[in-house]
């Protein structure tokens, strides 16, 4: 089941589209990173989905059945930069935005303490804001994004600006979250889409160049490469290889030759028949897949 | 229940940052300075010492309603610029430092946004114009003379109306402005540009919300409330009103880059 | 005479020295002003009616 859908969506911002053309549906429950290098479009096109800028074209559909309201009732979005009331305190400013959604100060009270502990903020709730660490206005930004138990979250960046160890905390907070929402999340580090996420859509100059799920996007790639390297390198080894219909490329690497061929199955027989036969001294034979990173490199610079 | 956080909130803002300390007693200032500098500005002269010897000094005394008019004059200059700048970044600071993308991410309405921000403000204000008038009329009774206490409250209400068109013209910039210095001196500007365009047609349009506190002044010689006054304040309210439906729709087409 | 200049003078003094406390209190408060914390602090004392009242517009930062 979906939740979500976007329909063509278009920003053109002073005859310049920062988002091109994008169409992609969330999936209830599944945790996507929106994944892109910077400038690629990614807050533009959370700003839409979270519901206070417009699209140029295109629309964006919330199940109807299950949403009635403004779709801000179900959505919590941290922004890139949260800013804050610095003259409030951690807790005041929880239990001001959970009334803003409405909730009753007294449920607003009880949210915010629990998430204030869920963020670690429990003892600074009475501090002003203006004296929060970055890190500190990260959390207090996530716990803010959560006051009306969204059921779709919407984090921009929420980790790049923060130290290995807040890293860590957050990108754990969002597995924990992932049981009961679902999670939109940009970000333009690959490691954390493919720690956490389910699926990744990879947008580059506003265009979505690669949507699905992390092992199908692994399993799709139309190129591997296979490595091989040999005790004693057989003379007219290249001219040979090239032979085989299955090999793609070949391209020397360190001592041996990284081989993209478009189907391994039947490279590796064809390849291993022809080492048989020619009775070279085969060291090392690796099929590599291709990582995240390489899937995203190759798009983006394409 | 929505409107009545944002207000509780905006009132707590004003009191964290001692405004409902300040402002009044600011205007309170403002209210009994002229008066006072009148009442006692024979004696200053004198003690200067610098009169020719026999000379007498012969500056008539104001009467009781001129010297309350100047305790409304100064608050229609330094009181609206005083109004103006507290509230230029009511929403241009929220836009520019991006505390209005948190708020606008929860399902706040934006006329609920604008006329809580407005309606606290404006709160702050009637209070402090209220406060400081009482006080500039007490001064005015004890050194110039009686003026009934219901006719100085009856002119603080009709006032009132007056700041509150000041404020409506602040809040339209401050909807689609992110630089608060630019909404106050924009504010300004528009402020004084309808008083020339008032007093160089000043037959005409004598309905002008610009005239509203020449009207009271002639209302403390009369003791009648001109039907003028009436319609100037009508005016106002109703030109306020469509300022802040403006504002509203202003806000809304209010995109972030 | 004397008495009602007193009477009239005296609780304007006290509003202004009001006035000036409150805007030194938050002085002290606040985490950072527009240019150095001394500065405001004599504009404040010294600028009469003026002083506080533009410390409270322009003083403070964010």
């Amino acid at each position: 089941m979906s939740i979500m859908s976007a329909n063509h969506l278009t920003k053109i911002f002073q005859n310049h589209t920062v988002v091109d053309d994008l169409s992609f549906t969330l999936e209830t429950g599944k945790c996507v990173a929106l994944l892109g290098p910077n400038g690629a479009g990614k807050t533009t096109t959370l700003r839409m989905l979270a519901g206070f800028i417009k699209p140029s074209q295109g629309n964006i559909q919330f199940d109807e059945e299950q949403f009635t309201k403004d779709i801000r009732h179900y959505v919590g979005y941290l922004p890139q930069y949260p800013v804050f009331h610095n003259w409030m305190t951690g807790e005041e400013f929880l239990i001001y935005v959970g009334q803003l959604a409405y909730l009753s100060k007294n449920d607003a009270k009880t949210k915010a303490q629990e998430l204030l502990d869920l963020v670690r903020l429990g003892d600074d709730k009475q501090k002003r804001i203006g004296k929060y660490s970055g890190g500190m206005k990260q959390r207090l930004g996530i716990a803010q994004a959560l006051m009306h138990d969204p059921q779709l979250i919407i984090l921009d960046e929420p980790v790049s600006s923060l130290d290995p160890i807040g890293r860590r905390e957050v990108l754990n907070l969002i597995r924990e979250l992932k049981k009961d929402a679902t999670i939109l999340f940009s970000t333009h580090i690959l490691n954390d889409a493919e720690e956490v996420s389910d699926d990744i859509l990879l947008l580059n100059h506003g265009k979505l160049l690669k949507q699905g799920a992390i092992h199908e996007i692994h399993s799709q790639q139309e190129t591997k490469t296979i490595y091989l390297a040999f005790q004693d390198e057989p003379k007219f080894i290249e001219e040979r290889l090239k032979e085989i219909n299955s090999v793609f490329n070949i391209k020397r690497e360190n001592a041996g030759f990284a081989i993209t061929v478009h189907d391994v199955n039947e490279a590796r027989s064809q390849l291993l028949e022809v080492i048989q036969s020619e009775g070279w001294n085969l060291t090392k034979f690796e099929v590599l897949t291709s990582s995240l990173e390489d899937i995203f490199i190759k798009a983006v610079t394409e | 229940m929505q409107w009545q956080t944002i207000y509780k909130k905006e009132m707590l803002d004003h009191w964290r940052h001692f405004k409902w300390i300040w402002v009044p007693i600011v205007f309170i200032l403002f209210a009994v300075m002229d008066p006072l500098t009148a009442y006692f500005m024979p004696i200053i002269l004198e003690s200067a010492g610098n009169v020719p010897e026999g000379a007498t000094i012969d500056i008539p005394n104001p009467s009781v309603g001129e010297a309350m008019i100047m305790s409304f004059s100064q608050l229609n200059m330094l009181g609206v610029l005083i109004a103006v700048v507290i509230s230029m970044g009511l929403i241009s600071r929220e836009l520019s430092t991006g505390v209005y993308e948190l708020i606008l991410s929860k399902p706040v309405r934006y006329s609920h946004y604008i006329t809580a921000k407005f309606t606290a403000m404006m709160t702050l204000l009637s209070v402090s114009i209220i406060i400081a008038l009482i006080t500039g009329w007490y001064y005015v009774t004890v050194l110039f003379g009686d003026l009934a206490f219901t006719q100085l409250l009856t002119s603080a209400i009709f006032y009132i109306f007056y700041f509150m068109l000041i404020l409506s013209i602040v809040m339209v910039f401050n909807s689609f402005l992110t630089s608060p210095g630019l909404v106050a001196f924009l504010s300004i500007f528009t402020v004084v540009v309808l008083n020339a365009i008032t007093s160089i047609f000043d037959h005409v349009i004598t309905w002008s919300p610009m005239l509203i506190s020449d009207y009271i002044g002639t209302y403390f010689f009369s003791g009648e409330i001109e039907t003028d006054l009436y319609f100037s304040t009508g005016i106002a309210i109703i030109i306020s009103l469509l300022l802040l439906w403006l504002s509203i729709f202003l806000l809304k087409r209010q995109e972030m880059h | 005479m004397d008495d009602l200049i007193i009477q009239l003078i005296l609780p304007l003094v006290i509003l202004q020295l009001i006035l000036i406390v409150v805007a030194l209190v938050d002085l002290r408060r606040v985490d950072e002003t527009r240019g150095p914390k001394w500065v405001w602090i004599l504009i404040i004392i010294f600028g009469n009616l003026a002083g506080p009242i533009i410390y409270f517009i322009v003083g403070r930062k964010g």
